[in-house]
């Protein structure tokens, strides 16, 4: 036979068995979807997300101090800190869900859908806990206050590690 | 201990839903509903519109309403002088408080649009009747540029007023129509960046040995926190000669309408409560004064209910709460009250206390907007609130006008500072009420 018949048909073989290898990666790896809404190719929900992040882990924080000391400059800390939080928390949101909305990704992967079931239930949470910490003196903050500022933290552990997972693990595991 | 804890319902529900429970809340031993704190708190902000040409509150069959004074800029106390003239205090609150924290943004200017249009004076106006016809028709700005006056007495030929940071004294004679010499400082009072209840009540002892100055809380319920409370929510007696000051009786959140009652000689005061515990609670209430008195704030409320917002509790000053004389409703804003001296008005009137209800913010049916009676014997309540002068709140809820600082001038007369019709009105009996009130 001809060498390069033999040759092409060893490239086929190796390209299949290469497709093959990578639908398996593929499988193993955390689900990933490309997000939409990026500036300069830099995702805006990435870019959004580190402020509920960080405001609402604060607001439990000077809750905390709140509790224990009684000094209203941490209930106002938590209030400024859990406003922020809500803001900035639903323009995330937004550009999250536009991101889900209009990916190419069939079926849209389930750890994508929790991530935003499980956001929506934490802003609610921030919503009311905006509402309560509105309250004057002690009950702003304790016992109310503190339960749902711990709760919103608690439930942001799950699905920001969800939304990191998406946004990096592909990353680590493909480089593994 | 014999306090009582109140049970603290924390409600999920919005405001708004259900309709508020009746009122029980007036009286000498009013029942007290558990407090509730909402997510949204009860609100209903009144808006203004004055009064129409002709225009007038109501009053009781047989009594007649008429301007004294119109076109005033913000009238909110008034005092009659013995020579008939009549000086107004024209005043607005001290600039915004500091914004602490995002409800701050929302509430001031929310609470504001209640206010009247009109740029509140800041000064003494002296209101002249010349003819004996029931109307003012002269005007004079005797003290200018005052920084958010309220309180004024007149102890012989001195003259006291109240703003929010001092009390001055001027020479001043009753039948002048001007004051030459500038004023003289007698003492500061409390109320620096956040002068959150502003106004300065001040009434002079039946002798004129001493002055009486009401100094209102900083805050709701101390989330400005307990060091802006320091030398707030008390009466201050003060010596008018060397401006020496004490406190004469703490613990009364908001209190206005110093007066001294005439047969008991007791003071007496009107005291705003707490907000945001519900639609009936906290009764605003006036009460005597007792010398050293405790009356709960902001530990306790109406006595030893506790205040659960405040902490640290205090169960030792829960306990020495006394218990004010009479509840005059939740959130009415008493600010004004004055005790008819005279016999002009029927007999069941006489002795009885008129108190100036500025008119709610914290409920959803608005209470108060109305200068309400309550009859007196012996010099102590003895029966039912009623509304006096009314029709200051008309159906859409529009403000024609808010009663503020009450007073009975040198015949006998009712008068009522009215700081959003800008109207002083006085309120006169004639034959016909004598008979009809019988």
């Amino acid at each position: 036979m001809d060498d390069r018949v033999l040759e092409h048909a060893a490239d086929a073989q190796m390209i299949e068995r290469k497709v093959i290898e990578d639908r398996r990666v593929e499988a193993r790896l955390p689900a990933h979807i490309a997000p939409r809404a990026t500036i300069g190719g830099v995702p805006v929900h990435a870019m959004l997300v580190p402020f509920p992040i960080a405001c609402f882990t604060g607001a439990m924080l000077s809750d905390w101090a709140y509790a224990q000391s009684a000094n209203i400059q941490w209930a106002n800390f938590s209030a400024w800190l859990l406003a922020f939080g809500m803001v900035m928390g639903s323009l995330a949101a937004l550009f999250g869900l536009i991101d889900l909305i209009f990916t190419k990704a069939r079926p849209r992967p389930a750890i994508a859908v929790w991530h935003m079931l499980g956001n929506f239930v934490m802003l609610a949470l921030a919503l009311v806990n905006n509402l309560v910490h509105a309250r004057d003196g002690w009950t702003a903050v304790v016992p109310t206050g503190l339960t749902l500022s711990v709760l919103t933290v608690l439930i942001m552990v799950v699905t920001g590690f969800m939304g990191h997972r998406m946004a990096y693990a592909r990353r680590a595991g493909a480089l593994a | 201990m014999n306090a009582r804890i109140t049970p603290l319902i924390t409600v999920l529900a919005l405001a708004g839903c259900g309709h508020p429970a009746p009122d029980g809340a007036i009286g000498n031993n009013p029942s007290l509903p558990d407090a509730v704190q909402y997510l949204l708190p009860p609100m209903k902000i009144t808006t203004p519109v004055g009064w129409k040409p002709g225009e007038t509150p109501s009053v009781p069959v047989g009594f007649t309403i008429t301007a004294f004074a119109s076109d005033l800029k913000g009238p909110r106390n008034i005092l009659p002088l013995p020579n008939g003239d009549v000086l107004a205090v024209e005043a607005g609150g001290p600039p915004a408080e500091p914004i602490s924290r995002p409800k701050d943004i929302i509430y001031g200017p929310v609470k504001g649009k209640s206010h009247s249009p009109v740029k509140p004076g800041n000064e003494v106006v002296l209101l002249r009747d010349t003819n004996g016809d029931g109307k003012a028709d002269i005007q004079i700005v005797l003290i200018p540029k005052l920084h958010s006056p309220f309180g004024i007495a007149l102890i012989g030929s001195t003259l006291y007023v109240a703003e929010t940071d001092k009390i001055m004294r001027y020479a001043f004679t009753p039948g002048a129509t001007a004051i030459a010499a500038p004023g003289t400082l007698v003492t500061m009072l409390p109320a620096g960046t956040i002068d959150h209840h502003w106004t300065k009540s001040l009434t002079a002892s039946l002798d004129g040995s001493k002055l009486y100055v009401g100094i209102g809380s900083n805050s709701n319920i101390v989330e400005r926190g307990i060091d802006a409370e320091i030398d707030r929510a008390r009466i201050w007696e003060v010596d008018p000669a060397t401006g020496a000051v004490r406190p004469y009786a703490t613990g009364l959140r908001n209190p206005n309408g110093l007066t001294f009652e005439p047969v008991t000689k007791a003071l007496w005061t009107v005291v705003n409560e707490r907000d945001e515990l519900g639609n009936n609670l906290v009764p605003d209430y006036m009460t005597s004064v007792k010398e050293g008195g405790f009356y709960g704030w902001p530990w306790s409320y109406y006595g030893n209910h506790v205040d659960v917002r405040v902490s640290p509790q205090k169960p030792d000053m829960v306990a020495k709460a006394l218990v004010p004389d009479y509840a005059l409703g939740s959130h009415v804003a008493a600010l004004g009250l004055a005790f008819n001296p005279g016999s002009a008005f029927p007999a069941r009137y006489a002795g009885g206390a008129f108190v100036g209800e500025h008119g709610s913010w914290d409920r959803v049916v608005p209470s108060g907007y109305q200068v309400a009676f309550v009859p007196f014997a012996g010099g102590k309540p003895a029966g039912k609130a009623e509304t006096f002068v009314g029709g200051f709140l008309d159906a859409q809820q529009h403000t024609k006008g808010r009663p503020v600082g009450v007073a009975f001038d040198r015949d006998g007369a009712l008068l009522i500072a009215d700081d959003v019709g800008n109207v002083v009105w006085r309120v006169t009996a004639g034959a016909a009420a004598k008979v009809a009130v019988r």
